[in-house]
């Protein structure tokens, strides 16, 4: 139980100072390991009380409660997003409304279950002014979930986004 | 009718499938739905992940239309994804999702348009989605 003991480096108190998503979409519990600007470790936790598994029919085998992939992919792009903007000043931090804005080469190898830790490795392959380009891999324990070829988080000005 | 697999939400409200090639479905975009009241507080706006979440569910639609409802089929590979323009609430998402032959009979390879109401472009993917007959009861 010592990883219990031992406080990480970012709380999730600490995340909601970080990134604008809100319960329940706040997808990123802890920040274990953290390199500002180039690579973190983030953890999150499936359980079976998210939304995601509300109004699921009875008697279903456990493939059901596989942990949906888009989700899984929004978990680790915040966990990227928290890199990015930790390690970005708040002077030369871009103003306006997080986005996902794309991904490649995402493969699922593994489903992930209600009781799994999700641990999100993510580093940053280059950033362009309001766009961070992350790459990396997501664990639950020692099974690989997924590998992320790339997703691109953009800050966009909220007031292009509204008035579209 | 309950949901038979996890969903952040029901991502597809009307769906028409083609039987060979492809499918079309919309989603109305809807502040009230799961996980929309964190994305964010001051600010509803559609998640990009959602989009993907919605050719997901209309091509589960389209397999179950084909192979029956006990299929599984799950998101093996996100070839790749661009987000281009938000969806608010209001907009209605509209998917058109064209299949593109594989070798594997278990893997559904598609070409998805997502288009707003107003026509413009809010998405581009291909996905590969993979099919598990095995789940049937």
């Amino acid at each position: 139980m010592t990883a219990q003991l031992t406080r990480p480096l970012l709380s999730h108190a600490d995340i909601t100072r970080v990134l604008p998503h809100r319960h329940p979409v706040l997808l990123v519990d802890s920040v274990l390991e953290l390199e500002p600007g180039v690579a973190i470790t983030a953890t999150k936790a499936v359980t079976g009380s998210e939304p995601c598994y509300a109004g699921l029919a009875d008697g279903l085998p456990d493939s059901a409660y596989a942990y949906p992939v888009s989700l899984i992919v929004e978990s680790f792009g915040q966990a990227g997003a928290v890199l990015w903007l930790v390690g970005t000043p708040d002077d030369e931090r871009p103003v306006g409304t997080l986005i996902f804005g794309a991904a490649r080469g995402v493969v699922v190898h593994d489903r992930a279950y209600p009781g799994d830790v999700l641990t999100h490795r993510v580093r940053i392959e280059t950033i362009t002014g309001p766009n961070a380009f992350m790459s990396g891999e997501v664990h639950a324990g020692d099974r690989l979930v997924a590998t992320i070829g790339q997703v691109l988080a953009v800050i966009r000005e909220t007031d292009a986004l509204d008035g579209n | 009718m309950k949901r038979t697999y996890a969903a952040p939400l029901t991502a597809v409200d009307r769906a028409e499938v083609l039987p060979g090639k492809g499918v079309r479905a919309e989603k109305d975009v809807v502040a009230h739905d799961p996980y929309l009241a964190g994305h964010y507080p001051h600010f509803t706006i559609y998640p990009g992940v959602f989009t993907i979440e919605s050719v997901h569910q209309a091509v589960r639609r389209m397999v179950a239309a084909e192979r029956g409802d006990w299929v599984r089929t799950e998101i093996d590979t996100i070839v790749s994804v661009s987000l281009s323009a938000p969806l608010l609430p209001g907009d209605v998402l509209r998917v058109q999702a064209d299949r593109v032959p594989t070798a594997e009979e278990d893997l559904v390879r598609v070409k998805a348009l997502c288009r707003r109401s107003d026509d413009v472009v809010a998405a581009k993917m291909t996905l590969v989605l993979r099919v598990h007959p095995e789940e049937a009861p």
